[in-house]
């Protein structure tokens, strides 16, 4: 579940976010869209306390983001996982690696990180480049390494952001059915995009940002 | 140890990537760890001819000239008997007197116009080296002129208080350029680990997002500057060792009055080079991924 309540976030005193409420259920999969700036990655960056709101309260689960400590930022942030629009991902290190990395993190063990590196990257059809490294990589198949690295340690909430954004039409479906079967497993799925493509006729709830604020809300 | 063996995997890679830099870092450090033990070679020798100056330096007491043979005893086994005391040499008035004439020589025949011997019994007191200080002598001689049967106490004072002068700033000058070349490879270790830091900054930054926590993101640094610093140490001591054998074997042949004065380092500093290396290495890398925000 994610609960967002009265939220307020500026930039020197420019304002993204302002008495932002909204409310995600667990195991929902759900979008939020809106013009570019109107807050849409700050939205993800708060969720994953990688910003912190000037006020207001924001809750995952049984995290109270908003007043988690410094200390305990990383053990949060464990138990999501993030596809960032960027990818993050590392140069230096191959398809597997970057995958296991997240494992790793997690201080497991090498056989059990071999053996879910290997599962999710055939999940995500890409066990085939597990020993390439990303720069070798076309965009979608970049995309799809950042979800597996992601989902390998089966968060309880999945955050993209713009994941599509640079995609065509195939790989756009191919990232999106990946998406679904995540959520089919009981993971919170929630989208940050501005492709509407995405959401019509998806199902789910969207979130319409403007002005600071959740301007409406809609069934895709 | 499965994540400490990531961490030492880590660091050796990135140690592997930047070799250029890390190369330059260990000479960096094993250039002023070089420096550093040069100079404490240096003082170390120093001293030893301190030390072997200091050996010749003693007290003498003058006894007054009509002492009994019992309190003369009783003096000697008061010294003898005091720790302080490292050796006891008693010149009786008659010893004395042949002394002086045997140093005359021709002139000694000045003397036989004395009808009796001039001169007192002494004690030549030799003292621990450990108390050399011109205050404590001070003090030990006021407290030996206050003995009965004690003439007079004579030591030269000049002397010993420029000894006392050379041993200290010997050890001040010592002092001050450890603490230099300290700071600097501590410094030198700092800014490297820093500059890697910076250079992964975007790694860092992911890693932190997927959950990694400050020891996670900060361990390979501390590895890394760990092993510059003993390989520094190393290097360093390796020279050394080369350099004191060369002046041992070579420069022993045409400068033979060397050997008398040169005091070998014994084999534990070989191995405290490279601890100290680490040391400062690990304090510099410390003081570098604590002191960066992300």
């Amino acid at each position: 579940m994610i609960m967002l309540a009265d939220v307020k976030k500026s930039y020197d005193n420019e304002v993204v976010l302002q008495n932002f409420t909204m409310t995600v259920s667990k195991g929902e999969f759900a979008f939020i869209t809106g013009p570019s700036g109107a807050g849409k990655s700050t939205l993800l960056k708060l969720l994953y306390c990688y910003e912190h709101a000037d006020s207001g309260h924001i809750a995952v689960d049984n995290w109270i983001v908003s007043q988690l400590k410094i200390r305990t930022v990383p053990y949060f942030r464990r138990s999501i996982g993030v596809v960032f629009q960027d990818f993050k991902l590392l140069c230096n290190k191959t398809v597997f690696e970057n995958v296991a990395l997240a494992l790793r993190i997690h201080n497991m063990e090498p056989e059990e990180i071999t053996k879910r590196v290997i599962a999710i990257l055939k999940e995500v059809k890409m066990h085939g480049k597990a020993d390439v490294y990303p720069q070798y990589l076309s965009g979608g198949e970049q995309q799809r390494v950042v979800i597996a690295r992601a989902m390998v340690t089966q968060p309880m909430m999945l955050l993209a952001d713009e994941p599509t954004g640079n995609l065509d039409a195939e790989n756009t479906r191919t990232i999106m059915r990946l998406f679904r079967e995540i959520n089919a497993r009981g993971t919170t799925v929630l989208i940050a995009t501005h492709n509407e493509d995405l959401y019509f006729g998806s199902g789910s709830r969207v979130f319409f940002l403007k002005d600071h604020h959740i301007e409406k809300e809609i069934i895709g | 140890m499965k994540i400490l063996r990531y961490f030492f995997d880590t660091a050796f890679r990135n140690i592997r990537i930047d070799k250029w830099a890390n190369l330059l870092t260990i000479i960096s450090i094993s250039i002023g760890l070089s420096i550093l033990c040069a100079f404490v070679m240096i003082t170390f020798n120093m001293d030893s001819v301190i030390q072997r100056w200091s050996n010749s330096f003693g007290l003498v007491v003058y006894l007054n000239q009509d002492i009994s043979k019992e309190t003369e005893a009783s003096l000697q086994k008061r010294f003898q008997q005091d720790s302080d005391i490292t050796e006891v040499t008693y010149i009786s008035k008659d010893v004395a007197l042949e002394e002086v004439k045997k140093s005359l020589g021709t002139n000694a025949v000045l003397i036989d116009d004395f009808n009796k011997n001039p001169l007192p019994s002494t004690f030549e007191l030799k003292i621990k080296s450990s108390l050399l200080d011109p205050l404590v002598i001070k003090k030990k001689a006021a407290d030996l002129k206050t003995l009965f049967g004690v003439n007079d106490v004579l030591y030269g004072e000049k002397w010993l208080s420029s000894l006392s002068v050379i041993a200290k700033t010997m050890k001040l000058v010592a002092i001050v350029f450890a603490c230099a070349i300290f700071i600097a490879t501590t410094f030198t270790t700092y800014n490297t680990i820093k500059i890697f830091f910076y250079r992964r900054k975007e790694e860092i930054k992911t890693l932190k997002l997927l959950g990694a926590t400050n020891t996670f993101t900060r361990f390979p640094f501390l590895i890394e500057g760990l092993f510059v610093g003993i390989t520094g140490g190393v290097v360093s001591a390796l020279f050394i060792l080369g350099l004191s054998s060369f002046t041992t074997l070579k420069v022993v042949e045409f400068m033979p009055s060397i050997k008398a004065i040169m005091a070998p380092f014994p084999l534990q500093v070989y191995l405290l080079i490279p601890v100290t290396g680490a040391f400062m290495s690990l304090l510099g890398s410390f003081i570098a991924v604590g002191k960066i925000r992300y």
